[in-house]
């Protein structure tokens, strides 16, 4: 009970952080509109281009085997990641118009997902870094399942005047930004990088996140793995990776909005977001070298390849980051949706076993018109065995 | 009638004899003054006009009729939909919350009132304190004390609304009560009417005009809380909701939740919540007024 007070008491103070940095809402316009869209693609580089525009299958028809179960609840509700927010606002409308189920869900973090579900104060959670067997066996209604729902890349996004999308950088690079040891936007590493454009002697003012994010989980995981300097810095891999960390430097925003609404109103910013975030609101966001040395821009394309050679565990919870496809954008993550395997209620029981078949079903098809990638066959196939194992009174709901 | 003071010959003597330099010393003090508290109170009207025409010109960008009868749009980047979720929300949540606060305020104000001792002084204390409560630390305490229980829901969050409301119509009902003259008071008890009656028929029905707008204030306080509606009613982005024991959204999440984005079809649409806001309170302002006009006005 404390722990949970605590993070509401931490997220009440992230929403201060929010407020505070709403008040000038209106000078957005007038700093995303001068960011060219348009004359984005070019800095990206032919390679990237050539990979963008590939032609890959966003619309997969995975079959739903579980099919729709009766007696589900005409409504349910859950909570958590902001990184997936987008794309489940625009499942529950086309759900709730196929089966005229309204399925609530509030973007409030993962970290308030997973307490949300420990705490039982709605039917589901969802985070993007899953649960750990310490955050399930404090959840009140017994073992948890995790669901994972879709691809998604956390693209690092700035806003440099006059500079277009597509800077290169490595996660080392990256690194020794958020650990605040290159502070300059003219710094010699970021020059090399970037040969041909003309970075301006500007501070670079981190952006990240001030609660509990998934998002932050996904992107220090992939600092961790390649840059010492954040590692040590953050004293030790421990310490360098999770939902919140220590930031040496930079300001908070309240979730993926936040973040982008700081990095948006701040000239010389430079923060982390879901790519759907930085890209309907025009931002400008690089490329990210991957394991195998080439410098890859988050596309659709680019994300699919992050499951190849990956091998999950039983419980589905693990890292897609740093893959080792040549043509892998290398910060890459899941959401999981999180629900208890024993269910109380057969109605609600019923309700979740149906949006989450068709959410990983019908909806993958809608993923990419979010910048989000579908599943893949081969993990849509044991997210469903997941939904299988839902009980109620011991009793499997869907056959 | 008997000749003002002014008109004294011996005060004209005495002013004259103060000599011109204090007397023009005077006049040029009260000239600075009349001057000083005209600007202020100038400033004063000009930063609410200030923010009143801001919000108006922002809101009336996208405030439309289909803006209280569709909801959100499911991709918060995209432009277009209303907050018809949020304003049936807001009423049925503030509603509630009223429906809960007003019979135990009133109650409140009257023992504190008319029947005193030491219990209602600290009621009256209580009261005092829990105006000066920051609206989320109430809403951690209904979480804890009802969420972790039930789940977020609508109920949770007119129960934080009703805590929030009832200090400010225990404070309003009391000030009126304490207005309503002690002669009507022993009248009705010269009858011989018993002081419960007195109460009811007498008492309340008298100071009913300052009772409703008192009840109104908080009813507007209400309708702009945020924060403590963020830890139980939760909010519903894409639906309206009825069920109050259900995660409900209201006008005021639905404005956060739209202006914490960088989107710009999502601000706009929380700018013309935020007028729709204002004119929802100004309504709920007239009316009060009105109510307690027309109760005046029928008393005599």
């Amino acid at each position: 009970m404390r722990l949970k007070f605590s993070g509401v008491v931490a997220g009440a103070l992230g929403l201060a952080v929010a407020l505070a940095g709403c008040g000038s809402t209106s000078n957005v316009s007038s700093t995303t509109a001068a960011a060219p869209s348009g004359a984005a693609n070019v800095s990206f580089g032919s390679a990237n281009q050539k990979l963008c525009s590939s032609s890959v299958n966003t619309t997969p028809n995975y079959k739903n085997t579980i099919g729709t179960v009766s007696g589900g609840a005409s409504a349910i509700s859950g909570a958590g990641s902001t990184f997936a927010a987008p794309m489940y606002s625009d499942w529950a409308s086309a759900y709730d118009k196929a089966s005229g189920v309204a399925v609530a869900y509030a973007s409030i973090g993962s970290g308030g997902g997973v307490a949300a579900i420990q705490a039982e104060t709605l039917n589901f959670g969802d985070s993007d870094s899953g649960m750990t067997p310490a955050d399930i066996s404090a959840a009140k209604g017994g073992p948890i399942l995790q669901i994972p729902l879709l691809l998604g890349a956390v693209v690092p996004t700035y806003n440099l005047p006059g500079i277009p999308a597509g800077l290169k950088f490595t996660g080392n690079v990256l690194g020794e930004i958020f650990a605040g040891k290159i502070t300059n936007w003219d710094d010699p590493a970021l020059k090399a990088l970037n040969p041909g454009v003309k970075l301006p002697n500007m501070p670079i003012a981190v952006a990240h996140r001030s609660d509990g994010s998934g998002t932050t989980n996904i992107f220090t995981n992939y600092l961790t793995q390649t840059s010492p300097t954040w590692v040590s810095k953050l004293g030790g891999p421990s310490k360098s990776t999770g939902l919140t960390v220590a930031w040496p430097v930079g300001i908070g925003g309240k979730g993926n909005e936040g973040v982008s609404a700081v990095v948006g109103q701040t000239k010389g910013a430079l923060g982390y977001l879901e790519s759907d975030y930085a890209i309907s609101e025009h931002l400008t966001y690089g490329q990210v070298e991957n394991k195998s040395g080439n410098f890859i821009e988050p596309c659709i394309p680019s994300i699919i390849p992050a499951v190849d050679g990956v091998t999950f565990p039983p419980s589905l919870n693990t890292f897609l980051t740093n893959g080792s496809n040549a043509n892998v954008y290398p910060i890459v993550g899941t959401t999981y949706a999180l629900v208890y395997e024993h269910q109380t209620s057969r109605a609600i029981a019923a309700g979740l076993v149906n949006f989450f078949s068709w959410v990983l079903s019908t909806g993958q098809n809608s993923n990419a018109s979010l910048y989000y990638a579908p599943l893949g066959s081969s993990l849509q196939a044991l997210a469903l065995a997941q939904l299988k194992k839902i009980t109620v009174n011991g009793q499997p709901v869907a056959s | 009638m008997l000749a003002p003071p002014r008109a004294d010959p011996t005060e004209q003597v005495l002013q004259s004899r103060g000599g011109d330099d204090g007397q023009s010393g005077r006049h040029v003090k009260d000239v600075a003054m009349t001057v000083l508290l005209a600007v202020v109170m100038l400033a004063t009207l000009a930063v609410l006009g200030w923010v009143l025409v801001y919000v108006a010109a922002q809101g009336l960008k996208y405030l439309g009729p289909t803006f209280f009868t569709q909801n959100p749009p499911g991709n918060p980047s995209q432009a277009g939909g209303g907050f018809e979720n949020g304003i049936i929300g807001s009423l049925i949540i503030v509603g509630m919350a009223t429906l809960f606060s007003v019979p135990i305020g009133v109650a409140a104000a009257v023992a504190i009132i008319e029947y005193g001792g030491r219990f209602a002084a600290a009621t009256g204390f209580v009261a005092d304190v829990l105006v000066g409560l920051p609206s989320i630390v109430i809403g951690a305490f209904v979480y804890v004390l009802w969420v972790t229980r039930f789940g977020f829901s609508g109920v949770a969050g007119s129960i934080a609304l009703a805590i929030i409301m009832l200090p400010l119509i225990v404070r309003a009902t009391a000030e009126m009560l304490r207005l309503v003259p002690v002669a009507l008071r022993e009248a009705a008890a010269s009858l011989g009417i018993s002081r419960a009656r007195t109460i009811v028929s007498v008492v309340l029905p008298s100071a009913r005009a300052g009772i409703t707008t008192g009840v109104m204030l908080a009813v507007a306080r209400a309708m702009g809380e945020t924060a403590p509606l963020l830890l139980t009613a939760l909010g519903n982005q894409l639906f309206v909701v009825t069920n109050p024991t259900k995660p409900i959204s209201t006008l005021s999440l639905e404005i956060f939740n739209n202006a914490i984005t960088g989107f710009q079809a999502a601000q706009a649409r929380a700018w013309a919540g935020a007028l729709t806001l204002i004119l929802i309170v100004l309504i709920l302002f007239v009316a009060a007024r009105l109510i307690g006009w027309r109760l005046a006005v029928t008393r005599s």
